[in-house]
């Protein structure tokens, strides 16, 4: 087996689907900005550039994310997984401020087009909840609905 | 006076920025007590710890979200506000 495949099959399932999940809400997020940068006039390949670099760092920011909690969980040791994931919580949040400023301080970034996809993971995060939410909800009156036939 | 009017704008600016890195000490006491409390859960029943595991990952996502608002705002802060800032005034003045 490859080594590539070796390494996938070692990182939680979880973790995977989430980014795959992720990654889909942030290609519909930046697709949406890009065309609102198109209807305002203000596209340029900066525009694109700076979607690129952060949208690519927020995934990797949202991986490591994961990578990190199922290592912490997996610990066992609740003092360890709080102080390795408050630590890993100060480096992601560093890693995304170079990122930051690599877009601001570079003219080859556009500003706003870097800040923005940042944040979209979190957006994607946020739809998803509300729709595992949503699933519950719908499963509970489901089961309510079962549980009354019966009766 | 002007080079007074933009130092206090720049100041501010600075202040804003450093106040608004307060929010994010936040996301990170509150995930690690998150995965902490996780840690004991998934000791008490370890057949659960799938959906621990993934509602954990939901949680955390989300309450980093106050601390990356917090990272582009004190961001635009320093290095984007300023420059309008003092275009503002350059132009109040004439």
């Amino acid at each position: 087996m490859c080594k590539r495949c070796n390494i996938l099959k070692k990182i939680d399932k979880t973790v995977i689907v989430e980014t795959k999940f992720i990654g889909a809400w942030m290609l519909i997020f930046s697709a949406l900005m890009q065309a609102v940068f198109l209807i305002i006039g203000k596209w340029d390949y900066t525009v694109l550039l700076g979607n690129l670099l952060s949208g690519v760092a927020g995934i990797i920011s949202f991986f490591v994310l994961g990578l990190t909690i199922v290592k912490a969980v997996s610990s066992g040791d609740a003092e360890y997984a709080k102080k390795f994931m408050s630590a890993s919580t100060a480096g992601r949040t560093f890693f995304l401020f170079i990122v930051a400023l690599l877009g601001v301080l570079l003219p080859c970034f556009n500003t706003i087009a870097t800040l923005i996809p940042i944040i979209f993971p979190r957006l994607g995060l946020l739809i998803r909840s509300f729709m595992v939410k949503r699933m519950d909800k719908n499963s509970k009156s489901g089961d309510n609905g079962e549980v009354d036939k019966v009766e | 006076m002007l080079e007074l009017a933009i130092g206090i704008i720049l100041g501010c600016c600075a202040l804003g920025a450093g106040m608004a890195m307060i929010a994010g000490i936040g996301p990170g006491i509150g995930e690690g007590n998150a995965v902490a409390r996780a840690c004991e859960a998934i000791g008490r029943q370890p057949e659960a710890k799938g959906s621990i595991t993934s509602t954990l990952f939901i949680g955390c996502a989300i309450a980093e979200t106050t601390g990356l608002y917090a990272l582009v705002i004190a961001i635009l802060l320093i290095f984007v506000a300023p420059n309008r800032l003092v275009d503002i005034l350059m132009s109040t003045i004439g």
